[in-house]
Order: structure tokens, then sequence, then C-alpha cells
């Protein structure tokens, strides 16, 4: 019998020792959890799909060096935090001294709060379908903390550039952690970018833990290059009346998973996940997320569009779990998915689990290709066919894009998907 | 301006046009009736370049030049229109930016500058009055719930903007009002000219009250089997098709 493939030891020595000490005893913990992790194959069933794209070489163990002043960060309006290789850069981040909210890298947190953090940190996210949220947490060399004090509103969006710079092989393993007290509100932009070559690992844990009536939006971009795989995992958990707001927008690479978990623990919560994937070449992408409906009276409104081009894989899995308690739940869940070429492909697989009987669950998937008519009408008014193509494909997400709040990462967004598009049909 | 020599077209193996000949010179308004099935809007279609239609022989040429080796684009930038029978709803693109879209287009292929968001707002603006629609019509989705009248105005509302050489009307004025058919026959005179063409599909001898056709033309069973002058619309409302000889059974394919 062949043996189970197990994490090489490799990536299990953390290098950055600059943590405070609970952080450090906490990382080390977990990695001596982490001794012979088994690796998913074709048969773990939450990465059938994806096992193959996962290729984790020895010298990718290394944690790539922290470097530079975050030069290739972006200009965006709002405050900004800048990490490279999962390391704050305090040089090339603004980012405001408000009452009532922390804003802080891991490093700089004083002995009491890296204690409270050790004790909260992985707290929101189901590991057992998150494997490789265990490696960040053996690995994480900083992170970003932010605690909102109760009724706390950050006036503007924070963004938090996460660079991955690879001159050579290596991993990095960026983390937040979000606090949000009763009845505070804030923004949190994601955006992943790479600069280098080399083979590159990406690790990401966020978390986000929200109190009675906490509002939080989230946006996420990948847009990392070709060389760096990324494997990422967000956690939400929500308490009474919380509302949480989630918008990943994902391009495709030679990996690419993201594992998003929001568990709604009190009554009158509110979570809703939009999400867009574009992959092409031989691109890959996998988005699993999971709904718990643990208390009653919660809603749940899931949205995910998948395009695939050429040779390239999409996967989308949404598992809603309605707990025996849940009653009056309300989740709806929908992905639909646009294939552009006969050598794509996408898996699309709800899953649901249902314990209560007084819900309401709605889900749907459909898989499709370009309207040959729809085309036709365009073109027939003198438009490009490749115009027309990018037209009806931007048309196919124009939706959820339009929903993204922050409008400087709305027209990111679509500028980058357009290019992205024109990209996909540059030969048809 | 477009002449069309025994053309033959097919749809999944199915024989629809059986010989078709036309003749339309600038300046001049045709209009085609005929039994339901019996083939108009293929040719329509086939002239635009749909290629879910096969031509199977024949010649079409648009002022001396092969129409059909050209692209839907190209044709449409030569200066071929098709105000659809059945637009097509797409959500997702607003009106706005697939009008623009278009109108640009062919301002690049006629090496003209292109026209900005508010130049073109501008000009949408008007030409949506000129056909009575909203300009909250600009901000939906592409024809997106558009009543059927609503529709064909948009139709109207695309021709008046890119001001084709021959425009093909496939019943624009099926399903309109009374004030509707109005303004979409002012729209459709609008596009009148010395150098343009008109060839209209239609089923009412009412729309020909407003736009005067040059010819009418009846096509049956695949080919046109009868032309005239505009009177032949008004014999043809009288008596229908059958002093034609058509049977029932022969009008459609
Ligand atoms: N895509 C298609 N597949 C199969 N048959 C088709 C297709 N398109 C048209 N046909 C057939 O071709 C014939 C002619 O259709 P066409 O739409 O040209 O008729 P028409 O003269 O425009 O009729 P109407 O007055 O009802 O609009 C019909 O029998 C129709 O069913
Ligand atoms: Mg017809």
């Amino acid at each position: 019998m062949k043996s189970v493939p197990t994490l090489s030891s490799a990536f299990l020595h953390p290098a950055g020792q600059s943590l405070p000490e609970p952080l450090l005893a906490l990382r080390k913990q977990r990695a001596s959890a982490l001794v012979d992790m088994p690796l998913p194959t074709r048969k773990t069933e939450n990465w059938k799909y994806s096992s193959k794209y996962l290729k984790l070489a020895d010298d990718m163990a290394i944690s790539l060096p922290a470097e530079g002043k975050g030069g290739n960060s972006l200009a965006v309006p709002g405050y900004k935090v800048v990490f490279n290789n999962g390391v704050m850069i305090p040089e090339a981040s603004e980012y405001p001294d408000l009452n009532g909210i922390i804003i802080q890298s891991f490093s700089d947190l004083d002995e009491d709060d890296a204690k409270a953090v050790s004790l909260q940190l992985g707290s929101t996210l189901d590991h057992d379908q998150a494997q490789f949220a265990r490696v960040n947490g053996a690995r994480f060399e900083d992170g970003l903390f932010i605690r909102l004090a109760p009724g706390a509103v950050l006036d503007q969006p924070l963004f938090v550039i996460h660079e991955t710079t690879a001159d050579a092989s290596g991993s990095a393993y960026p983390r937040i952690y979000v606090e949000a007290g009763a009845n505070s509100q804030m923004t949190l932009v994601e955006e992943y970018i790479s600069s280098g070559d080399a083979s590159a690992l990406v690790n990401t844990v966020t978390e986000f833990n929200l109190a009675d009536g906490a509002n939080i939006t989230s946006i996420r971009l990948n847009m990392e290059g070709e060389n760096v795989q990324h494997i990422g995992a967000t956690g939400v958990l929500q308490q009474r009346s919380s509302r949480f707001e989630s918008h990943c927008v994902g391009f495709g690479g030679p990996l690419r998973r993201h594992d998003l978990q929001v568990r709604l623990e009190g009554e009158g919560a509110e979570t809703k996940l939009n999400g867009v994937v574009v992959t092409q070449g031989k691109q890959h992408y996998d988005n699993h997320t999971s709904i718990d409906h643990v208390a009653a009276h919660c809603n749940s409104e899931e949205t995910y569009r998948n395009i695939a081009a050429d040779q390239s894989h999409a996967i989308f899995n949404g598992r809603i779990h309605i707990h025996q308690d849940a009653q009056k739940s309300n989740a709806d869940m929908n992905n639909k998915n646009l294939l552009l070429s006969n050598g794509a492909e996408i898996d699309t697989k709800p899953e649901l689990e249902i314990y209560a009987d007084d819900v309401k669950c709605a889900h749907g998937a459909t898989i499709g290709q370009l309207d040959e008519t729809s085309v036709f009408y365009l073109v027939s008014r003198g438009i490009g066919r490749r115009q027309a193509n990018v037209l009806l494909t931007m048309a196919f997400i124009n939706e959820l894009v339009q929903q993204i709040p922050v409008e400087a990462v709305r027209e990111t967004a679509q500028a980058r998907l357009n290019d992205f598009f024109e990209q996909t049909f540059q030969e048809a | 301006m477009l002449s069309i020599k025994n053309l033959h077209a097919s749809v999944e193996g199915k024989e629809i046009l059986k010989g078709i000949n036309l003749e339309i010179k600038a300046g001049e308004v045709h209009a085609i009736m005929g039994p339901n099935g019996s083939g108009k809007s293929t040719l329509s279609q086939v002239l635009a370049g749909n290629d879910a239609f096969e031509v199977t022989s024949g010649e079409v040429t648009l002022n001396g030049d092969n129409l059909l080796d050209l692209e839907t684009e190209e044709r449409a930038r030569e200066g071929i229109f098709l105000a659809f029978q059945y637009p097509v709803e797409i959500p997702g693109v607003s009106n706005l930016q697939f009008l623009r879209t278009a109108v640009n287009a062919m301002r690049k292929h006629r090496g003209e500058e292109e026209m900005n968001a508010a130049e073109f707002m501008k000009l949408a603006k008007e030409v949506s009055k000129q056909v009575d629609l909203d300009p909250a019509f600009l901000k939906r989705g592409v024809n997106e719930g558009f009543s059927g009248g609503e529709k064909k105005r948009n139709e109207i509302m695309q021709a008046l903007l890119l001001q084709p050489k021959l425009a093909i009307l496939d019943e624009t004025d099926s399903g309109l009002d009374i004030d509707a058919l109005k303004v979409v026959s002012d729209g459709v005179n609008a596009l009148r000219s010395e150098d343009r063409a008109i060839l209209m599909v239609t089923h009412y001898q009412r729309l020909l009250n407003h736009i005067v056709p040059d010819y009418v033309h009846v096509l049956a069973g695949g080919k046109i089997i009868k032309s005239g002058g505009r009177e032949l619309a008004l014999e043809l409302e009288e008596k229908g098709y059958g002093w034609l000889g058509i049977k029932d059974e022969d009008t459609s394919n």
C-alpha cells in the first residue's frame, strides 16, 4: 500500500523570532502538532479536485525574507497597512490612531495583548476543513491585530496589502485577526499581490470575530502571479444581530484555494458572501465556503460566479449546515458558472445539511456558455467579436462587481477583469 | 446598392430560401410580405450574417462587393443594419454601454474619433427622445425587461444612431400600439434618404400607410413569387395570399 504523503518537516521550522513570547509559544506548540500532517490527495474529500495542483517542494519551506519598503504597494484611498512576505512594513503603512481602535502588528503587541490574541487565534476556524490554516498557525512571522471597541467605527476602509516578494523560492504566512466589539463597524480590504518569479507558497489566515451588532465588510482581491500557490482561509464568528459582508474577487493561478467559513452563533445574525473567480490558460481556483447556522433567525445569502477559459479549472463547493436549534433560518446559495472553452472544467457542489425543520433554504447551480444569439446581436451592430465576448463575459459577473462597496476597489477589479478577458479572447 | 441573385440558404440541413432574387437601389424602400414561416426572417438574418444559417448557393453584393464574404461585424460597418424581429435581452450590459460601444466601433471604422461618455450621453438622450423612450432606458440592461414595443423602439434608436446604408426592418411594426407605430414610422422616415435603402418585412398594410414603399414583394415557400408597387399590399390586405396560388401547406417550409 502506498503511504499517504505528509508535510515535509522542512515546513515546521519558523524563522523569525520577533513575536512576543505568548505567540512564539503558541506557534511552537502548533508546529509540534503538525509532525506528519497528511497532505491532501485525490482521495481527500475537500481537496479532491485540487490536490493535483498542490506542489510543495522543500525549498518552498523557507520563509521568504521580509524586504523593501512596500515599494510595489498600491496607491489606495483610505488607510493602509502593508505587509511584505507576511511581515508588516510600518514605513509603508498609514493608519489612524483613533479612539477605541487598535491596529497593530503582532510583533508590537504587549505581553497582555499577545496573550489574549494567542488564546483566540484560530478560534473562528474548523481546521479539519481548512487544514492549511494549521500550517499558518505554526509558521506566521507576524500578523495584523485589529480591535474595535464597542461602538467604534472606522471611518474609512482599511486596505491591507499583502505583497509576496519571491526572488528565490520560499513561503509567506500572512495573518489577520479582527476583534469587532459590539456595534462596531469597519471595512477591511485585503489585496494579495506578488513580485519576483521564484516559486512560492502564500498561506494565509484571516479571522473576524463579531460581537453583538458588529458590522464588518470584507473585500478580498487575489491577484498574485503565476509563480505563487495561494492557500487561504477566512474564519468568521458572528454573534447576535451582527452583519458580515464579503466580496471575493479571485484571478486564477497554478494553485488557488480559499476556504471561507462563517458561523452564525447569535440570533438575527446576517451574512452575505459574494464571490467572483476567473481562470484561463492552465490556471486553477478552488473556493470552499461553509456557513453554519447555529442560532435561530439568521440569514445567509451567497452568490458565487466562476468563469473558466482555455484548459483552466474552477471549483466551487458551498456547504450550508443548519443546526438543530437554528429554526427560522433563511439560507440562499447560488452558483453560476460560465465555461468559455470546451477544454475548461468547472466543478460545483452544494452540500446541504439541514437538521432544523422550520427553515428556508434555497440553492441553485448552473453551468453555461456564452449565448450565441447575444454575440450575434452585438456583432450585428458593428462591435468586434472579441469585444462582444468581453462585454458578455463581464455581463455575467457585472451584478457582483457592482456590489463591491468601495469605489476604488470596484474600479480596480473591473479594470483587471476586463484586461483578463481581453487576454482570454485575444486569439478568438 | 444591394443585389441578391438566386440565394439559397438552409438551417440544420433544411432548405428555407430557395432562390431569392432582389435588387435594391439607393433611396428605395422595399416591403416584403408573406405568410408565417415563409423565410422572411431567414432572409434578414442571412443578410446580416447569422451563421446559424448556411448559404448553399447564390450571390449577394453590397455596392458591388461580395457581402457573403464578410463577417457580421464587417457587414454592419459597411452599413447593413438589421432591426430584429425578436431583439435580444442582455442583462449585465447596460443599453448605454452597448450603444456607445457600437457607435464607437463604427466611428473607429470610419477613422473618426471615438465619443467620450459625456458626448455620447448627450447624443443618446436626443435620439431616445426621438423614439419616445425615456432616457432611463439607457441605464437598464440591453432590452432587459423591455416591453415588446419598447424593444422595437430601441431597435429604431440603434438605427438612428448607427445611420446604416441599408436598414432591414424585420416586423418592426408588430406589437406596436397606434402611437408607437407613428413614432417608429417617423423614425424610419427620418432615415429615408437618397443614399440609403430600406427593406422592411411586415404583415400589415397599415405600416405602409406611414412608410410608403416603392416596391412590395411577396415571399412564399422561400421564393419571391410576386412583386409590384404599393398597390400590391392593398390587394393582399383585401384578398389574402390565396389568390396568388399559395396553398396553405406551401406557405411554410
Ligand atoms: N434555427 C432554426 N432551426 C430550425 N428551423 C428554423 C430555424 N430558424 C428558422 N427555421 C424555420 O425556417 C422557416 C422560416 O422561418 P422564418 O423565421 O424565416 O419565417 P418568417 O417568414 O420570418 O415567419 P414569421 O412571419 O412568422 O416571422 C420556418 O419553418 C422556421 O421554423
Ligand atoms: Mg419572421
